[in-house]
């Protein structure tokens, strides 16, 4: 009976009854036994007893559990009271419904992205990201295989620490070569993250570095559902990777992508899986041994510092022991998985945060018009209410009451939300255009959105009910019903909380639609600005030359002939290689050592780079600046050149001339033949780092053909895939698009802020605007009679304009006011994310003020004008 | 006797003598609703007359509070009903409460029959 109140409640509201009942029969028989007649006895029987449903609502009472009872009963009356006025249901639960899930929408994606930063591991908020050298946004892989394997065996503070690094890669031996993400991962790669296989087995330590002549890999779940038809014996098969025979020795299990958030591996491998990687296994320098991703648990009762601490030292140990590996910075550093800089995290962690701030401004917003408009309806219902209060209800039982009629309407918003974002948490994929990375973000919709929503939710109800509840409770009843008579608005303690909630929303829309404008212009500065080359007429794609299994001549050969084929299309006016696309969320980076240059201490040495082949520049546009391009006789055979920008030139040798400088990169020397001017690399918004570049048929690894085009590219796109084919069928093409489409993914970032501060700036703007339009209306109504009054003592028509035109204004400036100061406050949050506007840009801020006010101002006009146009002598007569 | 002179006739019942008066009744044996107010009438004389919108509320608080346990059983009248019980807490209560009753009366008393001279010495 304890566990479920509401049977003991029925039980024990039969037993009453019947307690009830046979007091009556004893009564009756009592007075039969007297001499009276039955009917008679009954009678009288019943009125010695009284009122029995009285008795029974004050018995049950007793019982402590009436308060059900009594929440039923109130919340049917609500229900009744909302029923009987549908348009302030439907508008209400509308508007609550839409903010509610403005916010779990943005909380959607926060939980998809930063608080499952790794799928279907255990206890994600004990991984840490390690970070080596000078903090960075968009960090290379900062490890060494000697490096992370010490600081695996030696530390202290750490339950384990894996070490990955991944690529495309072709699956070949099927029907259809296929590419495919792989991972290079260290043995207990799965162990630390907590993934135990479906099928088969992951890892053993002793195959971390072991070459194998038939290597081991482990499935992802869709390669193994999507090539291998899910195949249930798949453990042991021998399958084609890169035309080399691997045996699957398991399968990850469903859900599990990998260990950098925002990326999908669809399988894995050991480290040095074909003996190809032992350079790397044996080195610690810069020189391309520098190639691990690393992510530590750490062990239960250490805190994140700690760790940092015990790590830093060690590597301090490491760089003592092996300083010419290790020039420049080397401290380290830990980043919890929802920020990692590692993956797409560090950059939901720059933008989702503030997005989910606006949200709830918008949901602040939304429950102060609502409470405006409950107050209006408690105002207009101030007589029920008093008669209920006079006919001996308490003031806690009012309050209840309306504070339900809050809560139901937020709890129905708060479902219609919960629909709407089991669609919305979708849609966070569309903000990002096809790359060349296997990006998998999205929003999730778990136990935690659905709390959200409860909660939020809950606490909308309550605003919006409990305040105007609390107020509307305070009139005293005896007065209500006096002043009823005499027609006197709401009160003039009502008419202050109106007036404050209508300025609460003008203060809160304000910040929106400020952030709003600056993040639109934000977006109208990135697509005008120059990021220092031309993209337009540019197409390009990727050819697989170097994920197929073609030995280093084979590749070689294939590549004159592709860039040969492809010049010779017509259409065609320049094509050239490269290895990188600027402005495409990736950069290669490396670190490399300047002639006769010496760094400042815990200066970063390194470098971006890009390996370009002649007439690079010449397509994009970039001027060379000094010296010369690269040409086409820079090949394998040929010294070792370099093209600097002017970042680096500057750094490196200032006041100097830079042609004929060396650097040493990977161990070996390049000489500078010429400097670029200076193009944006990731961001149009990033601070300009060095950027060397290399010859193509010296460095490259992979092989993107960049074509310009004499008309536009797109039209360009099936010639030059099948000009490639033509050389060899086998050959995987891909992201074959116009340059402009892949540099999208730089600025969707600035996209989805945009769109989203749209939309909640519309929402807010709307909200305000209606905000005080009905409040204004509202209170001109009630004050009908006084504006009849004074124009029939001779106001003119212009004076009562003026007189609602007033009160109106008093509020939006004071709303205006308190808004300004928090917009400015708020906009300081926006600065980083901004581009070619500051944070307090005065053309913004006096167009959205001067739109806000506008918008009052027309919303006050309308019930101006409606006084003004009334007869006197109907105002007058109208109580 | 008319009704209205019946209802003049009876004493309201002090604030709080109502628990006393119930757990007293059920002293003399187990009891139901009716039978209560029947006994309190007869045993007074027809003056305390306990409004069952006062004692049902009363007999389910002082079962919640433990001083009465209620059990269905058969009346001699062959009437099932709702029979209370004092308890062994019940008891201590009702001597509790006599006690107070008692002082009350004592001090009541005390004003009510004060002598002058009494006062003024």
């Amino acid at each position: 009976v304890k566990w479920f109140p509401s049977f003991g409640f029925q039980r024990r509201k039969r037993e009453l009854q019947e307690e009830i009942d046979a007091h009556l029969q004893m009564a009756i028989a009592d007075r039969v036994e007297r001499g009276e007649k039955a009917d008679a006895a009954r009678q009288a029987a019943a009125r010695e007893f009284g009122n029995i449903l009285l008795v029974q609502d004050v018995t049950r009472q007793m019982w402590g559990q009436g308060w059900l009872e009594q929440l039923g009963r109130d919340a049917r009356y609500a229900l009744r009271q909302l029923r009987k006025s549908p348009g302030f249901t439907i508008t209400t639960t509308a508007m609550l419904a839409v903010a509610i899930c403005a916010n779990s929408t943005v909380f959607s994606w926060i939980d998809g992205t930063m608080l499952r930063p790794i799928p279907g591991a255990r206890d994600t908020g004990d991984l840490v990201s390690l970070q080596r050298g000078e903090r960075s946004f968009s960090p290379v892989p900062p490890f060494s295989y000697l490096d992370y394997r010490d600081l695996r065996e030696q530390n202290h503070t750490l339950a384990g620490l894996l070490a990955y690094h991944h690529d495309w890669i072709t699956l070949t031996g099927g029907a259809q070569p296929e590419r495919a993400y792989i991972a290079n991962v260290s043995a207990n790669y799965f162990d630390v993250l907590g993934i135990k296989p479906m099928l088969g087995r992951f890892f053993l330590p002793e195959e971390e570095t072991r070459p194998d002549a038939v290597p081991n890999v482990v499935l992802g779940y869709a390669l193994w559902k999507m090539r291998y038809a899910a195949d249930p014996a798949i453990v042991g098969k021998s399958i084609e990777v890169a035309r080399h025979p691997v045996t699957v020795i398991g399968v990850a299990p469903q859900g599990f992508v990998g260990a950098m958030p925002g990326l999908r591996q669809d399988l894995w491998i050991t480290l040095n899986p074909l003996g190809t990687n032992v350079w790397r296994m044996t080195h610690r320098s810069a020189g391309g041994a520098v190639w691990l991703n690393v992510i530590g648990r750490l062990r239960p009762g250490v805190s994140r510092d700690q760790a940092a601490q015990d790590l830093d030292t060690l590597m301090h140990h490491i760089v003592a022991a092996y300083p010419d590996d290790h020039l420049g910075e080397n401290r380290i550093t830990l980043d919890p998985m929802w920020r990692s800089p590692f993956g797409a995290n560090g950059y939901m962690a720059a933008t989702l945060p503030i997005l989910l701030a606006f949200a709830a401004v918008v949901l602040l917003l939304t429950c102060a018009n609502v409470a405006t408009l409950t107050l209006v309806r408690f105002v207009a219902r101030r007589r029920e209410l008093a008669i209920r209060q006079s006919l001996g209800a308490n003031r806690m039982q009012l309050v209840r009451q309306m504070v339900l009629e809050g809560v139901i309407l937020s709890i129905v918003a708060g479902a219609a939300a919960l629909m709407l974002t089991s669609w919305t948490s979708k849609t966070f994929a569309w903000f990002f255009p096809a790359n060349a990375n296997p990006v998998v973000l999205n929003g999730t919709m778990d136990y935690r959105v659905v709390i959200g929503i409860a909660v939020s939710s809950l606490l909308a109800g309550m605003l919006c009910g409990g305040l105007p509840a609390w107020r509307s409770s305070h009139a005293p009843a005896v007065e209500v019903l006096k002043a009823e008579s005499a027609s006197i608005s709401g009160g003039s303690r009502n008419r202050k909380l109106l007036s404050g909630l209508v300025v609460a929303q003008i203060a809160l829309s304000l910040p929106l639609l400020l952030c709003c404008g600056l993040f639109l212009r934000t977006l109208r500065n990135l697509a005008g600005a120059n990021p220092g080359f031309e993209q337009a007429p540019i197409l390009t794609a990727s050819v697989g030359t170097n994920i197929v299994g073609y030995s280093r001549d084979e590749e070689r050969v294939i590549r004159r002939k592709i860039l040969d084929r492809v010049s010779a299309l017509p259409g065609v006016k320049v094509a050239s290689f490269t290895d990188w696309i600027p402005m495409t969320l990736s950069h290669k980076g490396e670190d490399a050592y300047p002639e006769g240059y010496v760094p400042h201490p815990h200066e970063s040495l390194q470098v971006y780079h890009a390996e370009v082949s002649a007439r690079y520049f010449e397509s994009l546009h970039i001027p060379i600046l000094e010296g010369r391009e690269f040409t086409p006789d820079d090949d394998e055979k040929a010294p070792r050149v370099m093209i600097v920008d002017q970042t680096a030139a500057k750094r490196y040798w200032p006041g100097q001339d830079p042609l004929g400088k060396k650097l040493m990169v990977w161990g070996r020397p390049f000489t500078v033949v010429g400097v670029a001017k200076n193009s944006t690399h990731m961001l149009m918004n990033e601070s300009p780092e060095p950027m060397v570049y290399m010859s193509f048929f010296q460095q490259g690894y992979e092989t993107i053909v960049q074509v310009k085009a004499e008309g536009n590219p797109v039209d360009l796109a099936p010639a030059v895939e099948n000009a490639i084919h033509e050389i060899d069928a086998r050959l995987p093409v891909f992201d074959v698009r116009p340059m402009r489409e892949s540099t999208q993914i730089a600025s969707s970032f600035a996209v989805i802020e945009s769109t989203l501060a749209g939309m909640f700036a519309l929402i807010g703007l709307v909200l305000a605007a209606t905000g005080i339009y009905g409040v204004v209306a509202y209170r001109t109504q009630m004050r009908t009679h006084e504006i009849g009054v004074r124009m029939a003592l001779g106001a003119s028509r212009v004076d009562v304009l003026r007189l609602v035109l007033l009160q109106g204004l008093w509020i939006t400036g004071i709303g205006l006011a308190l808004g300004l100061a928090f917009a400015l406050g708020l906009t300081r949050i926006i600065a980083r994310l901004l581009y070619g506007i500051g944070a307090n840009d005065p053309v913004t801020l006096v167009s959205v003020v001067m739109l806000l006010g506008a918008m009052s101002l027309l919303a006050c006009y309308f019930p101006a004008r409606r006084a003004m146009r009334r007869n006197p002598v109907s105002a007058i007569r109208e109580l | 006797m008319s009704e209205k002179d019946q209802y003049r006739n009876r004493i309201e019942l002090l604030q709080g003598t109502l628990d006393m008066l119930i757990l007293q009744t059920l002293q003399w044996g187990p009891q139901h609703g009716y039978g209560i107010v029947q006994a309190l009438r007869l045993r007074s004389g027809d003056v305390l007359q306990v409004e069952t919108g006062s004692l049902y509320p009363a007999l389910h608080r002082l079962e919640r509070q433990g001083w009465v346990q209620s059990e269905w059983k058969q009346s001699e009248s062959k009437q099932r009903a709702r029979y209370y019980r004092i308890t062994a807490k019940g008891k201590k209560q009702l001597a509790s409460d006599l006690g107070r009753w008692e002082r009350i009366v004592e001090a009541i008393g005390s004003v009510m029959y004060l002598k002058p001279e009494e006062s003024e010495s």
